[in-house]
């Protein structure tokens, strides 16, 4: 792997971690104050409450898990080395 | 200003913003408290066994969902493809255990969900493409089959709420 292909490669594995995680953290840290005020307020409702925080936890964390992927793929095993 | 501070207003103190913490209240002291106070830690526990419960489902959908994904790819790929597949979907469901962990300590014991679970995904990432046996796009599709069995869950509880509703 020639010495261009290396620093793209590590450039472009920091800004997918760096900008893949900017949207879900702002987007989990949003969906868990709201799941905390909600059992604060009602606290018979809190196993519905957490449910719904695990399943949209879920599906946001995997946006995060993407960039995450292809930056290793990136770092480690990656498809443009000669 | 010494007319400013001779005045007193008159009324309720809590519209003048103030505050007044009156004589705590004895739960022993009063029956009614106390059986309201054991009412709602009943309603709360009650609401956590549903929580558990939820888990269960979850995990029960996306072992059965990746069991399929398995044996299935048992038959129509190499061993080395469903391997691959098989160790993606443990990490899955792994990975999912620590999410609902983070998500049920949430408010008690921590103030913010835990990122201990994005090690999973980073291990297996690096697992495989260290070890020449495991193919790197079979684990990830096995470590994201908790997704559909998640959306299997939502549809299937949403569906079952509409019956009962009707």
């Amino acid at each position: 792997m020639d010495s261009i292909t290396t620093a793209a490669s590590v450039v472009a594995a920091g800004l997918a971690v760096g900008l893949g995680a900017i949207g879900p953290g702002i987007g989990q840290g949003s969906a868990a104050q709201g799941a905390v005020e909600g059992i604060a307020r009602q606290p018979e409702a809190e196993g519905k409450i957490r449910g719904t925080l695990l399943l949209s936890f879920a599906f946001m964390e995997s946006l995060t898990i993407y960039g995450l992927v292809v930056a290793l793929v990136l770092l480690f095993a990656n498809p443009f080395a000669g | 200003m010494l007319a400013e501070s001779q005045y007193q207003p008159a009324g309720d103190p809590l519209d003048r913003g103030e505050l007044t913490v009156g004589t705590p209240i004895d739960a022993n002291s009063s029956p009614e408290i106390a059986e309201k106070l054991a009412s709602s830690s009943a309603v709360q526990k009650n609401s956590l066994d549903e929580y558990v419960h939820f888990q269960r489902r979850i995990f029960f959908a996306t072992i059965v969902v990746s069991a399929i994904a398995v044996s299935i790819s048992f038959f129509w790929f190499p061993i080395s493809t469903s391997s691959s597949l098989l160790i993606g979907a443990l990490c899955g469901v792994l990975y999912l255990r620590l999410l609902a962990r983070s998500v049920g300590k949430l408010g008690k014991s921590s103030k913010t969900v835990s990122k201990i679970q994005l090690v999973i995904p980073v291990l297996l990432v690096l697992g495989v493409s260290k070890l020449p046996q495991l193919d790197l796009l079979p684990s990830l599709l096995g470590f994201l089959l908790y997704k559909p069995s998640l959306i299997l869950q939502v549809m299937l509880e949403s569906s079952n709420q509409e019956e009962s509703k009707h």
